[in-house]
């Protein structure tokens, strides 16, 4: 099993109000509740420069605050034009009441 | 006359009769998201809860179908008609800005640059209060619409707003800019907006890079740049980016003004390989964001940037710098006009 890296407490994130963190050898990254589960994807937008974290939750979707394009945050998929290109997301742990991903990007 | 509006965190201000709930609010002094006040970028989406409000721009690109389903607006095209309550997402306040204000003015200077830019002089009632790298929106005679132009000068207490503008061909503005008016002519110009100015307190090395008229607020970071005596010892670069030699004006720009000249690093290029060659072009060939990583590769992340021009340069420039280099976003300074 490989190393984890804490990202936040989950009490730091509720859904709709999803989060931005940078942890070191990490692109920006965006953490989100739905639904009672946690999911970690980047943070910026495959699309054009924006910050997801600055746009909105919706239910299972993050909307982009620029253009209205958005991704599904459980698997990455572009669900809303005129994003395209997929967002990377991270395998969530949870450890100690804290959100984990693997140390090492794959 | 002038509306009630009340936003969801219970902060009021005044809106008065025909202004934008945007423009009213920074007014107002109150910090609404935006970055272009002119219906492009989309920073600027609120919700009206009650009242009514006219749409100035309907189909604005900077509103999704799915934000229209919603009920999403932008508080850049919103004419409130009664008082309303609005649901917006307010900025943290990180720095003071300066209170746009409407004002008559006056055209007193038209200079060429090259052939299809130039600056235009205008005088203005209030004062010449802005940072440098703002713009303002101007109102032109039989135009529909505002238009938003970069300051290329610093604020003075000579009431001055100096623009550089490119004639762009079929664009309305710049057509009656630059086939029309002449000097003596008046228009509105409210500003200043726009949060791409100069930090002056961040001492890092400056890279401003522009594209066309883009060059307008960066000629103005420049300046400031050069006066900022924190900034001393910091190198300041210019990279210019144009399609032929003809475009390449920095150089002539930069020599008029012996400050800038002894100071700024000055790095153009021209992105027509085939003008260049036959033009005997011996400078740079290709896109300035490949000439910046030509230059700078290594220590891009030490560096603060401002960026203005056309949109395909801006976005290839911060992919590139945020993307591959890992430049910290709030180390990349732009305003987003589309």
């Amino acid at each position: 099993m490989s190393d984890l890296i804490i990202l936040c407490a989950t009490g730091d994130v509720k859904e709709e109000t999803p989060i931005s963190v940078s942890p070191e050898n990490f692109p920006m990254l965006a953490v989100y509740e739905y639904d009672g589960e946690y999911f970690v994807t980047d943070n910026l937008c495959t699309h054009g420069m924006a910050v997801l974290t600055d746009g909105y939750q919706d239910g299972s979707d993050i909307e982009c605050p620029f253009h209205g394009g958005a991704f599904c945050i459980k698997t990455g998929e572009a669900t809303a034009a005129p994003c395209v290109t997929p967002i990377k997301t991270y395998p969530v742990s949870l450890v100690n009441g804290n959100i984990c991903i693997p140390a090492a990007a794959s | 006359m002038s509306y009630k509006i009340t936003t969801n965190h219970g902060v009021g201000f005044d809106c008065a009769e025909g202004d934008t709930l945007l423009r009213a609010a920074l007014r107002a002094g109150i910090h609404f998201p935006y970055e272009c006040n002119s219906g492009g970028c989309g920073s600027c989406k609120i919700e009206v809860m009650s009242g009514s409000v006219t749409n100035l721009w309907d189909g604005a690109p900077g509103l999704s179908t799915r934000d229209v389903l919603k009920g999403r607006q932008l508080a850049c095209q919103c004419v409130p008609t009664t008082d309303c309550d609005i649901k917006v997402r307010l900025k943290s306040a990180d720095s003071q800005e300066i209170a746009p204000v409407r004002s008559i003015a006056r055209l007193y200077k038209i200079e060429r640059i090259t052939d299809d830019m130039a600056k235009f002089c205008f005088k203005t009632e209030a004062d010449a209060k802005f940072k440098a790298g703002q713009f303002a929106l101007l109102d032109l005679p039989g135009i529909e619409g505002s238009r938003g132009y970069s300051m290329s000068n610093l604020a003075n207490d000579a009431h001055e707003w100096h623009f550089i503008i490119k004639n762009i061909p079929n664009g309305k503005a710049s057509t009656l800019l630059f086939d029309h008016a002449s000097v003596g002519d008046k228009v509105i110009l409210d500003g200043p907006y726009g949060l791409a100015y100069l930090k002056p307190n961040i001492t890092r090395d400056i890279v401003c890079v522009a594209g066309g008229s883009g060059l307008s607020p960066e000629m103005a970071i420049l300046k400031a740049a050069v006066e900022e005596t924190g900034l001393d010892h910091r190198k300041i670069y210019l990279f210019y980016g144009g399609r032929t030699p003809d475009d390449i004006c920095t150089p002539d720009l930069l020599s008029a003004d012996n400050d800038l000249f002894e100071r700024i690093i000055s790095f153009n290029a021209v992105s027509d390989a085939d003008i260049a060659k036959k033009e005997l072009w011996t400078g740079d060939v290709g896109f300035v964001h490949e000439l910046l990583e030509k230059k700078l590769a290594n220590t891009l992340t030490e560096h603060e940037f401002y960026i203005c021009g056309p949109p395909p340069m801006t976005d290839a420039l911060t992919r590139m710098l945020a993307m591959e280099y890992k430049v910290p976003l709030e180390q990349i300074h732009y305003d987003r006009f589309y």
